[in-house]
């Protein structure tokens, strides 16, 4: 369990790390917290030839908001951000899922920009991300800035939409609506782990109805997924435990959940049938406090 | 010096080996470091039974920094075969011979078979990387029922087969008749999952072969220092006092680190053929694959009943999975059939028992090695309660045995004398108040919640009743070396080498009481086979006894012959000396009383004493056990299950123990919450799995083999019952083991219990979130 040799930079800037990384090609990759990259390097799964330390450069590693959103930069520690009052007031569905990520440890080391770039479809921030459409700002020294969103962001297992030589530097997040409410609730074999299967759900009221349902799930697939089925059937529907656990019924069926020592895909079904219908009914609980 | 006022036994004494742990400067193997001193690692198997049909070391041997690549063929010629460490545990069974690494076969993923040593572990791994070993696949063997086919490939071809040892039916009492009267019988076929013990400290060892006098020292993490020498000096054909083994502080085992491991042995052998040493520290990789695992046993188990509740007759059948390379498992059975009726009145017994070797880890022990009999023995009873449709508590009281009333015996032939199972259930039933509970879990039912209520109990051999034939439980006699010092300290040699027991505090609080000195000035010295006395080490739960035992009896010994030289010094009789405040006087005279220290210089000073008691003022004691007897006791779960995810929430759990005197109170409770925490593991999060096809290992990262952190261990109410001094001295009793033994079947009693609405029946100990909803049926089991 030690890692192949590589080479390690730690760029103060940007456009250093930007350099390195067009320098490097595909034998780079950033080093963004480690929690989930030093373990790879350990087993010898990964084994990139250099390693570019984000953790120095500083302009990664604000919070501010901006025109309604919050924009969070990439270096933002998973810790650092679970205790800004900003993200608790901006975005409280980031911030019921940041305390669900690991351990204070691990948080205090994880960023957000790191795990969203990692992929991991077990892990909560990407289909937060993809919940909220956020918008993921990629750069790179001979292209620039670019924006893609969430839902265009995650391509597959451990795999996004980022360029070799593109580095994610921030997260941009839009406030919700009024008399909006949001959940997310998962199923762990341990407090801290990651889950077997994770939903996060934002319910919108309006005159008592629903005029805007989301669900985004863990761990049934290679990437988050929207369960748009569900999300369709409660459009305009009244905020009932039927009307949510129906919805949930149905969008379970087109599932099919990856299986592993932890749980059947069977299980993995059943428990996001279970986990949206908790999340909506205590999403919609939420809308209705804050009208 | 104080004056001591209070006994240090029985009281809540700090660790003293926690100032130099909690703050990092303690020294394990690990932080051993010698001059010139090499790194190792293995190339091991990534096939679970396949033929080695090649090994090319060229490109390894090339890296820069690597010092040496020995194969498994060049190191067999280093070595002596045999079954190494693991043959202690096999005298009498069939034991194949098998090579320090793997040579002609590989037996498991991850069996080793070529050794890289390096100038740093980080080079041996790269190195490791560049060996080329060429397999010849065979079918894998790793089930039990794969084990059985006689037309399944054989592990070992000396042994023609993959089954071990078959042992005939053995029957205590009329069996037949028992069935014949029975109102009923209950049956169940039982599955003991596979786990493992995970030391926080993984194993390792440094080794250092001295070219110049031909001696080897080895730094090892291990339970018994004596032991490992033996193993060293079997394996690498040297003179045992050529060899001397050191242990420093040790991050837990649980039964793993016993002798020296085939990985141990290649170091040792490396060593001595390089002249340098080798340090060889297992990653956690490894020690999930390859270290060794437990507990991987059936079980076909009848119950002939009265409608009563009395359990009439037994009849059990047992299939234990050994792994690969066989050791412990193959003896396993014995033990367990020896104490499967328990504290309980059964009327009769018939027992059969096969082990198998499979293409798995190699079974070795781990905390409480025959814990199944706990298991199912107190599964077997809630089941019949179950059948009769009475409360589980009720059907033990119905069976187990009272004190000083027939039967005496255990129906396997141990004595029952001092068993107090029944004081720790009534003891329980008070605490958790049984009626009451079922009225809660009526209301919680009707509202679709789902709590259970679990207990079971068990009595362990820690070190057992006096036998006949002399105590001192199946490991004999321990020995123990006391010395004053010139400073009026007293120094205690003991060959128990702790990994978590606390010793250094425990045995110091009894030699303290018993000389008469403050607990600080007591030095307890481990972990050396130069100066520790011989002896098995630590394990089995018999330390409290046996060297608490001659811990007292001991420092009773040197503080006679203190008094014998100071009545010389006084010109007095040795029965009028006196010590006090840490000096010694004639009783009555405390004016002209003599300090200790005084007193052991002059024992060295030629003259001042007749020359019979010149030199150190030292005794050698030995302890057989005494009486001996039973540590047991009684645990009780209450648990909700959520019938819609499958999970277990524990709300209380406890524990009424009897581990005879108290020696410190907070390190029993210790030792008692750590068992019970494993035994949830055991029950909810750890299994070690294989790939039943290709005997791929599935849980070799701590991602998927799943220990309990602080998180999923709920409080734990500990009750301690001191109900039977047997021996005029020493009524300690063992408390390491219990908890790990009775916690797995008193969280299933709950857990059924909770499920009971649902019909279902619990007979595997695992039961993970997707298992329990699987067994209410509200999923279907995946193909």
């Amino acid at each position: 369990m030690k890692p192949p040799p590589f080479d390690y930079s730690a760029p103060t800037t940007l456009d250093e790390a930007l350099a390195l990384l067009l320098e490097h090609g595909e034998d780079a990759r950033p080093l963004a917290g480690g929690q989930s990259l030093v373990p790879l390097l350990s087993f010898r799964l990964a084994r990139p030839s250099h390693l570019v330390d984000l953790a120095g450069i500083s302009e990664l590693g604000s919070i501010v908001v901006d025109d309604g959103h919050l924009v969070i930069g990439a270096m933002v520690r998973e810790r650092a951000a679970e205790r800004h009052d900003d993200v608790r007031l901006l975005a409280p569905l980031l911030a019921q899922a940041l305390p669900l990520i690991g351990h204070p440890a691990i948080r205090s080391r994880g960023t957000i920009g790191g795990s969203l770039a990692h992929a991991d479809p077990a892990a909560e921030l990407p289909a937060v991300a993809l919940l909220l459409d956020a918008e993921l700002v990629a750069q790179s020294r001979d292209r620039g800035k670019r924006t893609i969103k969430a839902a265009d962001f995650f391509s597959g297992f451990f795999t996004t939409a980022l360029q070799p030589d593109e580095i994610l530097t921030e997260v941009r997040i839009r406030r919700p609506a009024l008399r909006t409410g949001s959940a997310i609730e998962e199923v762990a074999r341990r407090h801290g782990d990651f889950a077997m299967v994770g939903a996060a759900a934002m319910v919108r009221l309006e005159d008592g109805k629903i005029a805007d349902a989301r669900v985004a799930l863990t761990g049934v697939s290679d990437i988050p997924v929207r369960a748009t089925e569900a999300e369709a059937i409660l459009e305009g529907a009244e905020p009932t435990d039927e009307a949510f656990a129906t919805a949930a019924e149905e969008a379970a069926k087109s599932l099919s959940p990856p299986a592993d020592l932890h749980g059947s895909s069977s299980y993995r079904r059943h428990l996001a049938t279970v986990l949206m219908r908790r999340t909506f009914k205590l999403a919609a609980q939420r809308a209705k406090e804050a009208a | 010096m104080q004056n001591i006022a209070e006994r240090y036994t029985g009281a809540s004494v700090k660790r003293s080996e926690d100032p130099r742990i909690l703050t990092g400067t303690g020294c394990y193997v690990d932080d051993v470091r010698l001059p010139g001193m090499l790194h190792a690692a293995f190339v091991r198997s990534p096939s679970a039974h396949a033929r080695i049909t090649g090994v090319d070391v060229t490109e390894a041997r090339k890296l820069p920094g690597v010092i040496a690549v020995l194969t498994g063929e060049e190191l067999d010629a280093l070595t002596v075969r045999g079954p190494g460490a693991a043959g202690m545990f096999s005298a009498g069974l069939p034991m194949p011979s098998f090579s320090v690494l793997a040579t002609d076969k590989v037996r498991l993923v991850g069996d080793p078979v070529v050794l890289v040593v390096a100038e740093s572990r980080y080079l041996a791994e790269d190195a490791c990387e560049l060996v080329v070993v060429d397999y010849e696949e065979l079918p894998a063997v790793i089930t039990q029922e794969q084990a059985l086919d006689p037309a399944g490939p054989p592990i070992f071809e000396d042994l023609g087969s993959n089954v071990l040892v078959r042992s005939p039916v053995a029957t205590f009492g009329d069996v037949e008749g028992a069935f014949a009267r029975a109102d009923r019988v209950v049956r169940a076929e039982l599955r003991q999952h596979r786990h493992q013990n995970v030391p926080m400290e993984c194993r390792g060892v440094v080794c250092s072969f001295d070219l110049g006098s031909g001696e080897l020292t080895v730094y090892s993490a291990t339970q018994g220092v004596h032991i490992a020498r033996t193993g060293f000096a079997t394996q690498l054909d040297m003179p045992l006092e050529k060899v001397r083994v050191l242990a420093g502080d040790i991050g837990g085992s649980f039964g793993l680190k016993l002798g020296a491991a085939r990985e141990d042995i290649a170091c040792a052998a490396a060593s001595r053929r390089l002249g340098r040493p080798i340090r060889w520290i297992e990653d956690r990789s490894e020690n999930l694959t390859a270290s060794g695992q437990a507990r991987d046993e059936s079980f076909e188990v009848e119950a002939a009943i009265s409608n009563e509740g009395h359990i009439l007759g037994l009849r059990v059948k047992m299939i234990i999975d050994t792994g690969a390379y066989p050791g412990l498992g193959g003896m396993l059975p014995e033990a367990v059939k020896g104490m499967i009726p328990g504290p309980y009145k059964i009327g009769a017994l018939s027992f059969e028992s096969t082990a198998v070797i499979t293409n798995k880890a190699s079974y070795v022990a781990y905390r409480g090695p025959w814990a199944s009999e706990t298991w199912v023995r107190e599964r077997m009873i809630d089941l019949i309660a179950k059948e009769l449709a009475m409360e589980p508590l009720e059907v033990r009281l119905r069976n187990v045995v009272t004190r000083g009333e027939p039967p005496l015996q255990m129906l396997t032939g141990r004595s029952l004398v001092g068993v107090t199972s029944r004081e720790s259930l009534d003891r329980i039933a008070a605490l958790v108040d049984v009626e009451a509970f079922r009225r809660r879990q009526a209301e919680a039912r009707a509202q679709g919640r789902y709590l259970g209520l679990g207990l079971a109990t068990y009595i362990e051999a820690a070190p057992g009743p006096r036998t006949p034939g002399g105590g001192g439980g199946i490991m004999g006699p321990e020995q123990m070396r006391l010395r004053l010092e010139e400073d009026g300290t007293v120094t205690v040699f003991t060959s128990q080498m702790p990994h978590g027991q606390s010793h250094q505090t425990t045995l110091a609080q009894i030699a303290a009481d018993e000389f008469g000195v403050p607990f600080d000035q007591v030095r307890v010295v481990v972990g050396d086979t130069d100066v520790v006395p011989m002896g098995f080490g630590t394990g089995g739960s018999r330390s409290a006894t046996m060297a608490g035992g001659v811990s007292l009896h001991g420092a009773r010994a040197l503080r006679a012959k203190v008094f014998e030289v100071a009545a010389h010094l006084f010109e007095a009789s040795p029965e009028d000396m006196d010590l006090a405040a840490g000096a010694v006087s004639v009783r009555g005279v405390p004016a002209r009383a003599v300090p200790l220290g005084e007193i052991a210089r002059a024992a060295h000073e030629p003259g001042r004493v007749p020359r019979d008691l010149e030199g150190d003022l030292e005794v050698t004691a030995e302890y057989d056990g005494g009486e001996g007897g039973w540590a047991g006791g009684t645990h009780a779960a209450i648990v909700e299950v959520d019938v819609e995810t499958g999970q277990v929430r524990i709300e209380r759990y406890l524990v009424a123990e009897d581990c005879g005197v108290l020696i410190n109170p907070a390190i029993v409770e210790g030792q008692v919450r750590g068992g019970v925490a494993q035994g949830i593991g055991a029950v909810l999060l750890e299994r070690s799995a294989y790939d039943p096809d290709s005997g791929q290992y599935l849980s070799s990262t701590f991602m998927d083999y799943l220990i309990p952190t602080a998180c999923e261990i709920p409080r734990i109410e500990i009750e301690h019952l001191e109900t039977v001094p047997l021996d005029a001295d020493v009524n300690f009793r063992g408390v390491g083991e219990g908890g790990m033994i009775i916690a797995p079947p008193t969280l299933c009693n709950a857990i059924e219990d909770a499920l009971s609405p649902m019909g279902v029946r619990v007979t595997e100990q695992h039961l993970p979130p997707c298992r329990i909803l699987e067994l209410i049926g509200a999923i279907a089991l995946d193909p």
